[in-house]
C-alpha cells in the first residue's frame, strides 16, 4: 500500500492510517526544526470536528507555541498519546512515532489536491515560515 | 550585520537568528541540551554583539560611578562590579558590567539593543577631557560558561584559570589589547574574553578542538536565554526597561545608596516609596503549560488582572513552566505570602504560585584567589 505523504503550506503532513478515510497527520522535518525543542503538545479531544485549515493541536517547544492545523476537514479519531509524556518523540522521528492525531477524513478525495512532496519541498525553498 | 565568528557556526550546523540586527546561533542542536551541557559540563557562546566601552582619562572611574547605581569605587581595581546605567527620571537605561584597571581607565560591557543609547548617554554625561572608545565593532567576544570552564581554559596556558571570580585581565600584545574576564550570565562559573578577532579566534580554536572532548557544547542564544532566567537575571527590554526603576525588579543588591550621588537616585528612591508601583517576582506554574512575554496574570481570588509576564520559559530543572512577571504592588505583597494567580496562556488559565530568585541552583564555583 501506499505510505504516500502530502503536505500543507503550514508544515502539516498527512498520510493514510489504513483504513479507509483514516489518515494520520503530523508536522514535517523542517517544521520540528524550526519550533526546536518540543515541551509539550496540546491534543485535541477525540471526537472534535476539524475544518480544513481549522486550528486543531498547539505545540509548545522552548522557542514559542505554534498552532497545527487541520490538512483536510473531519473528525479527529484518535490522538498519539505516546507524545504526552515523550514529545520529544516529535523531534526525533516527526514522520513516525511522532505524529499527532488521526482524522477521518470527511472527503479523502481532497488528499491529492494537497502538495505533494516535490512541490512541499519547493515552498521550503521559497520560504515558508510556520 | 555580519560578526565575524558567522561562517564558523553555519559550519558547525547552527540554526540562526536575528537579535537586534546581528546575525547570532538560536540554537546548534538543541536548546535544552545546550542548557544541560552548561549546567553539567561547558558551554562556548558568541557574544560578539555585546557593546564594550573603554573610558579613558582623569577621573574616568570617578565620572563612570556617578552615572551606575552600584559603587565602582568600592572594588579593587581589576574587579568588575554589576549596575544599572539610570536616567534622571530612575529608569533603566540599560544593565552592564563595569571594571576600573586604574582610577584613569574603565571598561564597560553593555547589551546589544541598548549599545548606541548607551554611547550617546556616555558621551552627553562624562566630562569631554574623559575619551569614551567603542570596541565593539569587528571585535569578537566569547563566552565560556559551566563547571569545567576551569579546565577548558586551562588549555590556552595563560594562567587565566588563577584569576579570582569577576577578575577583568588587560592581555596587551602586539595585535592589540585582549580583556578576559571571568564572568557570565548563566550562573555558571566561566570566562569572557573581549578583542580583535586575530586574538580571540585561536582561543576559540583551541576550546572546539580540545574543549569538546571534555564535554564542551557550542550553546546559542536559545540557552543562553532558559539559562539566565532560570537564574531569575533580568534581561534588558523585557524586565528592566526605561520604565523600570531597579528596584521594581527587585535589584536592590545593585544600588547602593550609601555612595556619592549617582543619576536618578532621587527619583527611584521616590518611586520606591510607592507601594502602588508594579514589582517583579519570579513564580512557577503549577498546571502544565509555557508562560510567555505578554501573558496577563490574575489575581487567583478576585480574578481581577494583576500584571504580565515580561520572560517565562520551560526548564526541565525547575520542573515545568515559570517564569518573572510585574506584578501591581498590593497584589505583589499577597503572592510573595502564598497567594495563588493564574497566568492566561492562549486563552485558558494556568495557577501559579510565587518562586524566589534563583530558581534553581547554579553548580558550586570552585574557590578561586580573591582580589
Amino acid at each position: 500500500m501506499s505510505s504516500e505523504r502530502r503536505y500543507t503550506p503550514t508544515h502539516e503532513w498527512i498520510a493514510s492510517a489504513g483504513q479507509e478515510g483514516r489518515m494520520k497527520v503530523g508536522i514535517t522535518d523542517f517544521a520540528q526544526k524550526e519550533i526546536t525543542d518540543v515541551v509539550f503538545v496540546e491534543l485535541p479531544k477525540i471526537g472534535k470536528k476539524v475544518e480544513k485549515g481549522g486550528e486543531v493541536a498547539i505545540i509548545e517547544s522552548v522557542k514559542a507555541a505554534f498552532s497545527i492545523y487541520a490538512p483536510l476537514g473531519g473528525e479527529v479519531v484518535a490522538v498519539n498519546e505516546k507524545i504526552e509524556n515523550a514529545p520529544g518523540l516529535v523531534n526525533e522521528d516527526p514522520y513516525g512515532e511522532g505524529w499527532l492525531f488521526e482524522i477521518k477524513v470527511s472527503d479523502p478525495q481532497l488528499f491529492g489536491t494537497l502538495p505533494d512532496e516535490a512541490a512541499y519541498q519547493k515552498l521550503i525553498v521559497t520560504g515558508g515560515g510556520h | 550585520m555580519p560578526l565575524p565568528l558567522v561562517a564558523e557556526h553555519l559550519r558547525q550546523g547552527a540554526r540562526m537568528t536575528d537579535f537586534h540586527g546581528y546575525e547570532l546561533p538560536l540554537t546548534f542542536t538543541s536548546i535544552l541540551e545546550e542548557a544541560r551541557g552548561v549546567r553539567e559540563a561547558a558551554g562556548l557562546f558568541d557574544i560578539s554583539h555585546m557593546g564594550h566601552f573603554i573610558v579613558r582619562g582623569a577621573g574616568a572611574r570617578q565620572a563612570v560611578n556617578g552615572l551606575m547605581t552600584s559603587d565602582l569605587e568600592s572594588v579593587p581595581f581589576g574587579k568588575s562590579l554589576y549596575g544599572i546605567l539610570s536616567d534622571d527620571n530612575g529608569g533603566a537605561i540599560d544593565d552592564l558590567i563595569a571594571c576600573a584597571f586604574d582610577p584613569e581607565t574603565v571598561h564597560i560591557i553593555v547589551n546589544a539593543g541598548t549599545r548606541e543609547g548607551d554611547f550617546a548617554f556616555f558621551r552627553e554625561r562624562l566630562p569631554s577631557t574623559i575619551d569614551l572608545e567603542d570596541q565593539s565593532p569587528g571585535q569578537v567576544a566569547l563566552a565560556l560558561q559551566g563547571p569545567r570552564s576551569g579546565e577548558i581554559v586551562r588549555l590556552l596556558g595563560k594562567d587565566f584559570e588563577s584569576m579570582a571570580r569577576r577578575e577583568v585581565r588587560q592581555v596587551p600584545s602586539s595585535g592589540g589589547i585582549l580583556w578576559v574576564s571571568r564572568t557570565g550570565y548563566t550562573g555558571e562559573d566561566g570566562w569572557e574574553f573581549f578583542g580583535p578577532p586575530s586574538l580571540v579566534l585561536p582561543y576559540y580554536q583551541t576550546f572546539v578542538l580540545e574543549g569538546k572532548p571534555r564535554g564542551l557544547v557550542m550553546a546559542g542564544l536559545g540557552a543562553r536565554d532558559l539559562l539566565r532566567l532560570e537564574m531569575g537575571y533580568s534581561l534588558y527590554g523585557q524586565e528592566l526597561t526605561r520604565e523600570r526603576t531597579p528596584f521594581d525588579a527587585g535589584l536592590d543588591f545593585a544600588v547602593n545608596l550609601r555612595k556619592a550621588a549617582f543619576t536618578g537616585r532621587e527619583s527611584m528612591l521616590t518611586a520606591r516609596a510607592d507601594v502602588n508601583r508594579e514589582r517583579l517576582s519570579g513564580f512557577v506554574l503549577l498546571d502544565r503549560g509555557i508562560p510567555r512575554t505578554h501573558c496577563p496574570i490574575f489575581d487567583g481570588e478576585s480574578g481581577g488582572r494583576v500584571g504580565e509576564v515580561t520572560s517565562g520559559g520551560h526548564s526541565p530543572r525547575v520542573g515545568g513552566g515559570f517564569g518573572l512577571a510585574y506584578l501591581s504592588g498590593p497584589f505583589w505583597q499577597e503572592f510573595q505570602k502564598g497567594r495563588e494567580a493564574f497566568v492566561e496562556i492562549h486563552g485558558k488559565r494556568h495557577r501559579a504560585r510565587m518562586h524566589p530568585r534563583p530558581f534553581i541552583n547554579a553548580s558550586p564555583i570552585p574557590k578561586s584567589p580573591s582580589l
